[in-house]
């Protein structure tokens, strides 16, 4: 076969990416030949001190020693448990507990499905300039959109308050985390499941299931925290739907939020296999009046205890 | 089977009954049966000491062996093969076109075939040795690489070469000018087949005299005649009794089943997927201190760096069915063989070259997700295979091997082809006058390019098995001779095809996913490739590589 | 055709011998002699019909005959015996090229060799010496009807081995004509595993000295008379279970040392002869037969002679 002048050129380019340089792709700034071990290499392999820190993949890229990552690990965890408002521990302790397996794992599968694949060609970031929340707001009611701002103005966020992954060493890895942290609001309002300590529990015991990063399931401890009631709760009812669910359903990190936020949300959920969960917002609702109709009945027996036998309280809990 | 086109014996001319006896007078009156009567009388079956039954490398490299050595020349030979070996002789092919059938020599393959003078009819410029071999699994980053430099380095010699790629049609082109140039033409029964084989007859008549040829294998061979307009009834067949029959005949070998020998295996449930491709060298990307393992193979303190004629890379793809193997030949062509599943087989014939363009260099750079992905990808749409790998090599590190795999930039036209890889070993290379060789005997996973090299192995015995019969009276046939090849043959041609066959068994291990237990299985592998490639063991690479050449 | 007178002196040439050895006997080989001394006693006991004294022994023959149909059998009785034969012909190849050439220039002047084997069997050597292509002739003779008959239906598997290349005769040596020129005499004696099978191993070897030319050889294998050889060939390889050869193969006093040999082809052979060639060679169970120098003196061995005169 006759190699073709234009063919040639491309061809041309090719070789030049496969030199040992590894440029990196269109959407990021740096571009700069390695002089020492390759980066990609699995941390395993690496043998650099912090004397002599290769240069970062992508900016805000801080390659770690072995050391270092155990050390961050350790520490990110005992501070996750004892604060869990400490979002940037709780970011770090997932960085340093997918490499090198499990976060590989997560690209792969969005490497393996269509849609997963455009996500990575076209980089989406969700942030409060690519999502305009006033046109969301404006969306019709129970679409994925309306649920999702909806969702950030009730718990008070926006979509800039993820940390951004700095310790993951592969570039399209270090991606796949930033999107699945941008995306975790979404899952919220795709699953119902509030921002409290009991709704993320569950919503983290949910991506457990779904992708399998260790961080999730670390995040389960956070379990110990919970009022007993909470605990029971937990136990019965949101753990098995989180595993049962998060389990079957289609991975979520393939899922191109940016193309879906007119639909609706049931039928989203439907696509996606996720019943939906038993609503704690309601339930804790039921129970809040419940227990103010419990009380206010005892003190009215209280009062009536001379005058007349007091009914039996029915607790409908 | 068509009979021998012979005159009836002229009967007497008194037709009295009398004179006649009573089996004349029956084949007078049914010709068929005169024709046999005839035949029985007139014909004992012409007896061949040596007579192989099929005219592949290694049944053409047994004869050119017997024939070029002053002991066994005088024997009486015969090679009977259903092609014509005249037009395989008369083979050629221009300078830039490489037939997709083409193997790796070993060194002792290719010094048997000097040592019987064939080597140098084979076409030196169509051929490259290689000093070379890159090897790495898609599911580490562990390589290993065989060279000889080692010792090289060692003794100061020249860099010897690992393999020599040759083409099937080269390598029996030569085999055949040199049986010419030995004036043995006539020992070859070109375009004939073999239509039965039988035990002979016991001659034994009044006296207790005759020949006894009870035990001798006979052959019917019809050879096809020239025209093919003339009918069928004027093939020419002959009979023959061979003291010693060669079966040499491939992987359903007549010869086997004649002899009542089994034949056990397994089918791969894969196809080799060959051709021949048009490839472009990739600059030397090898710098300093770059593979801090150091188990790259350079030394980048000699102050020669040695040069290497080519390079051969073998890349381990356990999720996609087995390896892909890139073999270098002359003028930037290389040859492909890519052990794969049949379903990828067949996506592989129905691209366009552009798309199996794309596919080869993504299976030798890509990962195997991604691989897994493009096989999913509609055929018809060469262009999305080839923005695919574009975008995947940016986010892809390079094969950690010391040197680069080449960029594939065409596949010749008409050349990919697959066929199915299977294993089997008969239960024995030998019977009472029969003895098998090459694919007959053993065929094996194309991954460590051995098939052919047994072959010719097995030749080589048995050629040197008959020279010592011969200057020690001893009846080729003899089962106490055949057993001396069977012994020398039989354990290294299985354990060589077992141990094939099990390499390929552990890189399948783990293909089922991604999931843990493959990534195990991968860092398992990896550590076997490290201890045999890093020196851990001292002098097992040597004995690989000098066992497997 | 030799005549009958020729046969008549030829045995009484025989008579003479072991009647001279009877009245004086020799310090040297006193095994040859002894034997001969019960060959005389038996002769005198044997029917006055019958004239010649045989160079065969009843029993022996009714053993051989037992085997014949299993001779040519692989994995038979005679295995090792297959075994050994290329180890025969290497040790004749080693002879035959240190044959002094003044000699072997007239013997071998047509550059092929013919053989005469005494005690052929089933023909195991004699076959294999007919299919070499530098022998001219092979004329094979053993007194065992039987093997003989087993000899000519095996020689009519083979195309190679038809008249005149190889001919089998069942007659003992004294039956066979002496040629009376040089020059049809033969090449090559061959006596492989036979002389432990003879009563009279002297007395023999003269029957057979004379059917060889000058500068033929004589060149043949048998088992030494020691400890080691009692061990291996009677105790272990005719062992009922684990033998190798049926029972009742060989007698150990009938075992031939190699300096026994070289005495009597030194000192009482007819005619001068060259250097006395031998090499041990040992069975091994899965190695086969293996050269091993200087066991000849406990075992198996070749040995080889040239005729100079």
């Amino acid at each position: 076969m006759k190699v073709s002048p234009s063919r040639q050129q491309e061809l041309l380019l090719l070789s030049s990416i496969l030199r040992a340089s590894r440029p990196l792709c269109a959407r990021c700034t740096h571009s700069r030949s390695r002089q020492s071990a390759s980066p990609l290499s699995p941390p395993a392999q690496r043998s650099f001190s912090i004397l002599n820190r290769p240069p970062p993949n992508y900016p805000g890229h801080v390659p770690l020693t072995r050391v270092e990552r155990l050390g961050l690990a350790v520490g990110s965890a005992i501070t996750s448990l004892t604060n869990p408002y400490r979002h940037d521990m709780i970011a770090a302790l997932g960085e340093a507990t997918a490499q090198p397996f499990f976060i590989t794992r997560l690209r792969n599968r969005m490497l393996s499905d269509p849609t997963g694949r455009r996500i990575l060609r076209d980089r989406p970031r969700i942030t409060s300039k690519t999502m305009s929340l006033e046109k969301l707001r404006r969306l019709p009611e129970d679409t994925v959109g309306r649920t999702y701002a909806a969702w950030l103005d009730r718990e008070g966020v926006t979509p800039d308050t993820r940390d951004p992954v700095r310790y993951i060493d592969d570039e399209e890895e270090a991606y796949v985390m930033q999107r699945y942290r941008e995306c975790h609001d979404f899952y919220h309002a795709v699953t119902g499941l509030p921002v409290w300590v009991e709704g993320e529990v569950g919503l983290k015991a949910f991506e457990f299931a779904n992708t399998g990063l260790p961080m999730t399931g670390l995040s389960l401890a956070a379990i110990v925290r919970l009022k007993p009631q909470e605990r029971q709760r937990m136990f019965e009812i949101f753990l098995p739907w989180a595993f049962a669910n998060g389990w079957r359903s289609k991975d979520l990190i393939n899922v191109y939020w940016e193309e879906e936020l007119e639909t609706n949300v049931a039928e989203l959920r439907n696509r996606l296999g996720i019943e939906q969960p038993p609503d704690l917002r309601a339930i804790r609702r039921k129970l809040k009046e419940e227990r103010r109709a419990a009380k206010a009945a005892r003190e009215a027996a209280l009062m009536n205890s001379t005058t007349a036998a007091p009914a039996p309280a029915q607790s409908t809990a | 089977m068509a009979t021998a086109a012979r005159l009836p014996l002229p009967l007497p001319a008194t037709t009295s009954r009398a004179a006649i006896c009573a089996q004349c007078r029956k084949a007078t009156l049914n010709p068929f049966k005169r024709r046999r009567f005839a035949s029985s009388i007139s014909s004992a079956p012409e007896i061949y000491d040596v007579v192989t039954v099929g005219g592949g490398p290694a049944g053409l490299a047994l004869l050119a062996a017997l024939k070029s050595s002053p002991i066994t020349s005088h024997l009486k030979t015969a090679l009977i093969e259903t092609q014509d070996l005249g037009r395989l002789r008369q083979w050629s092919s221009p300078d830039d076109q490489f037939s997709n059938r083409a193997s790796s020599l070993t060194p002792s393959s290719v010094s048997f075939l000097e040592k019987t003078g064939a080597w140098r009819h084979v076409s030196q410029s169509r051929v490259q040795a290689y000093d070379e071999m890159q090897v790495w699994d898609a599911a580490n980053d562990a390589t290993l690489q065989f060279d000889w430099a080692a010792d090289s380095q060692r003794h100061n010699a020249p860099p010897q070469t690992v393999a020599t790629m040759t083409e099937n049609t080269n390598l029996t082109r030569g085999l055949l000018e040199r049986i010419t140039e030995l004036g043995a033409d006539s020992a070859l029964f070109s375009s004939t087949n073999v239509s039965s084989i039988t035990m002979g007859k016991d001659d034994a008549n009044a006296d207790g005299d005759g020949l006894n040829l009870s035990m001798w294998p006979v052959l019917g061979l019809e050879s096809k005649s020239q025209s093919q307009s003339q009918s069928a009834g004027s093939d020419v067949s002959t009979t023959i009794a061979a003291r010693l029959l060669v079966g040499a005949d491939g992987f359903n070998s007549p010869v086997r089943r004649f002899a009542g020998i089994e034949s056990h295996g397994w089918d791969y449930h894969r196809h080799g997927v060959v051709a021949t491709l048009t490839v472009q060298s990739v600059p030397d990307t090898r710098h300093g201190g770059s593979y801090s393992d150091g188990d790259g193979g350079f030394d980048l303190f000699s102050d020669e760096p040695l040069p290497n004629r080519a390079t051969a890379y073998q890349r381990f793809l356990p999720q996609l069915g087995g390896p892909i193997a890139i073999l270098p030949l002359p003028n930037n062509r290389a040859s492909l063989v890519w052990s794969t599943t049949p379903q990828h087989a067949t996506y592989l014939k129905s691209l366009s070259p552009l798309g199996q363009v794309s596919m080869i260099n993504a299976a030798l750079r890509l990962s195997q997700t991604d691989l897994n992905y493009m096989f999913t990808l509609p055929a018809s749409a060469p262009d999305t295979l080839d923005s695919e790998l574009r975008w995947r090599l940016q986010h892809t590190s390079p094969p950690p091997v010391a040197r680069q795999p080449p960029i594939v930039t065409g596949v010749q036209e008409g050349s990919l082809a697959s066929f199915p890889l299977r294993f089997r070993h008969a239960t024995t290379l030998v019977s009472p006058r029969v003895a098998l060789i090459g694919d007959a005997a053993h065929t094996v996973h194309p991954l460590a390019g051995q098939g052919l090299n047994l072959g010719l192995a097995d030749a080589e015995s048995l050629a040197s098995t008959i020279a010592y019969a011969v200057t020690h009276g001893m009846d080729l046939g003899d089962p106490m001779v055949l057993e001396r090849y069977g012994s020398d043959r039989f354990g290294k041609g299985l354990l060589m095809a077992g141990g094939v066959d099990a390499l390929n068994w552990l890189y399948q291990l783990g293909s089922g996913g991604d999931g843990v237990l493959a990534s195990f299985l991968g860092r398992a592998r990896r550590l076997g490739m490290k201890v045999v490639d890093g020196g851990l063991v001292p002098g097992l690479k040597g004995l690989v590589m000098k066992q497997a050449g | 055709m030799a005549r009958p007178s020729q046969w008549r002196s030829s045995l009484r040439a025989v008579q003479k011998s072991s009647a001279v050895t009877y009245r004086a006997p020799r310090v040297t080989g006193p095994r040859l002699e002894r034997v001969a001394v019960v060959q005389i006693r038996r002769q005198s006991t044997a029917s006055p019909a019958s004239s010649s004294p045989s160079s065969v022994s009843p029993s022996e023959v009714s053993h051989f005959s037992r085997l014949a149909s299993s001779w040519w059998d692989p994995h038979g009785p005679s295995r090792l015996l297959h075994l050994m034969n290329p180890l025969r012909h290497d040790f004749i190849q080693s002879c035959l090229n240190s044959s002094s050439s003044a000699v072997s220039a007239v013997a071998n002047h047509s550059g092929s060799y013919s053989y005469l084997d005494v005690g052929c069997g089933g023909g195991i050597f004699a076959s294999s010496a007919a299919r070499l292509p530098s022998t001219s002739t092979v004329t094979a003779i053993d007194p065992t009807e039987l093997v003989i008959q087993v000899a000519k239906s095996h020689q009519r598997s083979d195309p190679a081995l038809s008249a005149p290349k190889l001919r089998y005769l069942n007659c003992a040596i004294e039956d066979l004509p002496v040629p009376s020129a040089d020059q049809d005499k033969v090449d090559v004696l061959t006596l492989f595993e036979v002389l432990e099978h003879i009563d009279s191993p002297s007395s023999f070897l003269e029957l057979a000295i004379p059917h060889l030319k000058p500068g033929g050889w004589i060149i043949g294998s048998t088992i030494s008379r020691s400890l080691t050889a009692f061990l291996t060939t009677k105790l272990i390889a005719e062992a009922p279970v684990v033998g190798v050869v049926p029972a009742g193969t060989h007698d150990w006093n009938k075992y031939i040392n190699p300096s026994e040999l070289r005495q009597y082809f030194e000192t009482r052979a007819p005619g001068s002869w060259g250097v006395f060639h031998t090499q041990g060679v040992i069975y091994l169970p899965v190695l086969g037969w293996q050269l091993v120098n200087n066991s000849e003196e406990w075992g198996n061995y070749f040995f080889g002679i040239q005729k100079l005169a």
